[in-house]
């Protein structure tokens, strides 16, 4: 008895994470490859967890890097580090708004923006759309980012930056991301669960999401392109 | 590489106690002066061009802590709770002597009709060094100025008797000294409100007094006519406490402690529909909405809007209300979505905390300190950054928490704390 066999197989990653980053990376295979540009083009929110260390400054801006200054923290209270996070969240919506290519005076970007639906659609700066502090002990600290067309760097820089307004200094100890539009931590797989039965049921499991996200967003979806990603695995025979 | 980091210098910038400063910043149309900016009207340097709109929010330097801020029709008054001589600046338009005699340098008997900079405003107090400036209020022409002990001190235009004093026949306003004391009132002035062309004084014990052009009714005393003496207001509001009141057109809005909003004046745009049909009320009438307690009120030239307990913010009336291009008009408050203040699942607990009217725009703080404006975009005046209209709500960029704004035709100005 025969079956199909694949000799090679294509992967293609989703959105890039860092060497010193962790968290969830979203791999697609065969002809999930075409679901990852549409995932793409629905520009869903990112969801990180960034860890901080007040006190110190570095120049590229993580706890590794060759120190530049150091300064007093005992001033910074919770209070303050919420108030700056309130206008980041504030300039950030404002960019929100404007990059999204919608014309203000029409009554449909009035309702968009009441419904929170407003987003960029194309290329983009960084944006944050949600940030706030999950842990306050000095001189750590943990933020909780969601955001858009960022990379890894630019959390860092955030990170020294809220040093900078809180008239001191912090450097970024840790980038997790938790989410990365609908796939969470629990959809992701460990180093220990990297083999073929796992990844066959995590994909099974996330089809369905996938599917209601990409509906939801791009309007219509093909539907032979789902049923050919459970045809495309088989036997990891890439060399 | 550990020892060389453990050796480095520690830098403090800011210690246990650093205080959070007070500051001002304006925006809008400068050529009148009122922004307090000289070098936008007049460039003191051969490489800087006039500037004629400010349209971000620009930080002004003021001499004292500032405590409250009123924005007239081209011009402002800065006033501070100093027990210092010098407690009221002014800058803008002088014409009609709002900002009292501004002794002209160049001609010692002459007076200025545009003031550039903020620019002290002699108040003839009884005792100088005690007397603390409560507030200040701003109309079309003339200003009121309310003190904690010496009653309420008004100058500009009287042509209308709006500054409580008998209206004399051919009076020229301009270069002026004339600054007319008000002390004959129930109980103290708590409040002093400026429509376009009269004025409203609220006292301790909750009554309201107008004075001023009634053609609109906007002095509710229950006739059209020119008022030249504070009258006390009946109608709906008789024996009612009222604790807030608030004007800057020709319809007025008072809030009584029990949340009831109470309307008279001009109702060409809807502003009092719900209660009459008629385009002018003379007399308080009681508004029945049905929205709850009503905390704050603000009325605008055109629009309403209203804040209440629960933190939701209701507009009424006729112009850009803040839903949409497709709200012109409409004689029953409608509520603003709260998620359009930044309030989200992930942001619970952001109220809106005070609302303010311009003429044709609104004005919305929230409780984090973040400003939001909306309406008509005169001549920069939303501060946003952009010349246009501003249909909903939106953010307006100020480095640090918004304390208070006072919303004029074409500029604003607003009291920020830093970080």
């Amino acid at each position: 008895v025969r079956g199909p066999r694949f000799r090679r197989l294509k992967i293609g990653a989703g959105h890039r994470l860092d060497v010193k980053a962790s968290g969830v990376f979203v791999l697609g295979i065969g002809h999930g490859n075409k679901l990852l540009t549409d995932l793409y083009n629905c520009h869903l929110t990112k969801v990180y967890t960034v860890g901080g260390l007040f006190g110190k400054a570095t120049d590229d801006f993580s706890d590794t890097g060759k120190l530049v200054e150091k300064t007093t923290f005992d001033h910074i209270t919770r209070e303050k580090l919420e108030r700056i996070l309130a206008v980041i969240q504030g300039t950030n919506h404002k960019a929100l708004l404007m990059h999204s290519n919608i014309d203000m005076k029409t009554q449909e970007a009035y309702e968009l923006a009441v419904k929170g639906l407003i987003r960029p659609m194309g290329k983009s700066p960084p944006i944050i759309t949600a940030i706030r502090c999950l842990q306050f002990a000095l001189p750590e600290f943990q933020l909780e980012i969601h955001c858009l067309h960022e990379t890894q760097q630019y959390l860092r820089k955030i990170v020294h930056e809220v040093g900078l307004e809180l008239k001191s200094s912090a450097v970024c100890t840790q980038v997790r991301r938790i989410r990365d539009g609908v796939f969470t931590l629990d959809d992701a797989l460990l180093r220990t669960q990297w083999n073929l039965q796992s990844i066959q049921n995590a994909i099974w499991d996330c089809q369905l999401k996938v599917k209601t996200e990409l509906e939801k967003t791009l309007g219509h979806q093909d539907e032979s392109r789902l049923h050919e990603t459970d045809a495309a695995m088989a036997h990891a025979a890439d060399s | 590489l550990r020892e060389a980091e453990e050796a480095a210098p520690v830098f403090q910038y800011a210690g246990k106690a650093a205080k959070r400063k007070d500051r001002v910043f304006v925006w809008g149309f400068s050529y009148s002066g009122a922004l307090g900016v000289p070098s936008f009207v007049k460039p003191d340097v051969g490489w800087k061009k006039p500037r004629r709109i400010q349209a971000t929010p620009y930080r002004l330097e003021t001499e004292e802590k500032i405590s409250s801020v009123a924005c007239g029709y081209g011009f402002t008054l800065l006033s501070s709770n100093t027990t210092d001589i010098t407690k009221v600046w002014g800058m803008g338009l002088n014409k009609d002597s709002q900002l009292g005699f501004q002794r002209s340098i160049r001609d010692r008997t002459k007076g200025y009709e545009y003031v550039l900079e903020p620019s002290p405003i002699p108040l003839p107090l009884e005792k100088p060094q005690q007397t603390r400036v409560l507030q200040v209020s701003c109309g079309r022409a003339h200003s009121l100025i309310l003190t904690d002990s010496e009653g309420v001190f008004t100058m500009g235009n009287n042509s209308y008797g709006q500054c409580g004093r008998k209206v004399v026949e051919d009076e020229t306003y301009s270069e002026s000294h004339l600054i007319h004391q008000l002390k004959e009132f129930d109980s103290r002035v708590v409040q002093v409100v400026c429509g376009q062309d009269h004025s409203l004084f609220r006292t301790k014990k909750g009554a309201v007094y107008a004075c001023g052009w009634g053609a609109d009714g906007q002095t509710g005393l229950g006739h059209y006519n020119i008022t030249s003496v504070p009258t006390k207001l009946r109608g709906d509001i008789a024996g009612v406490n009222i604790i807030q009141v608030s004007s800057y057109g020709d319809c007025c809005l008072a809030v009584s402690d029990e949340g009831d909003v109470f309307g008279w004046g001009n109702s060409e745009y809807l502003q009092l529909a719900s209660v009459t049909e008629t385009t002018q009320v003379n007399v308080p009438r009681h508004l029945p909405f049905k929205i709850g307690k009503i905390k704050e009120a603000a009325c605008g030239g055109t629009g309403n809007i209203v804040l209440t307990e629960e933190g939701n913010v209701f507009v009424w009336g006729y112009g850009i209300l803040g839903k949409g291009p497709n709200l012109i008009e409409t004689a029953v408050p409608e509520m603003i979505p709260p998620s359009l203040f930044g309030w989200s699942d992930f942001n619970p607990d952001i109220r809106v905390a005070h609302v303010r009217c311009g003429l044709s725009q609104f004005a919305a703080l929230t409780n984090r300190g973040e400003l939001f404006v909306w309406g008509k975009n005169l001549r920069g005046c939303l501060g946003t950054g952009r010349m246009e209209d501003q249909y909903f709500p939106w953010r307006v960029t100020v480095p640090g928490e918004v304390v208070d704004v006072a919303c004029g035709v074409d500029h604003m100005v607003s009291m920020v704390k830093s970080f």
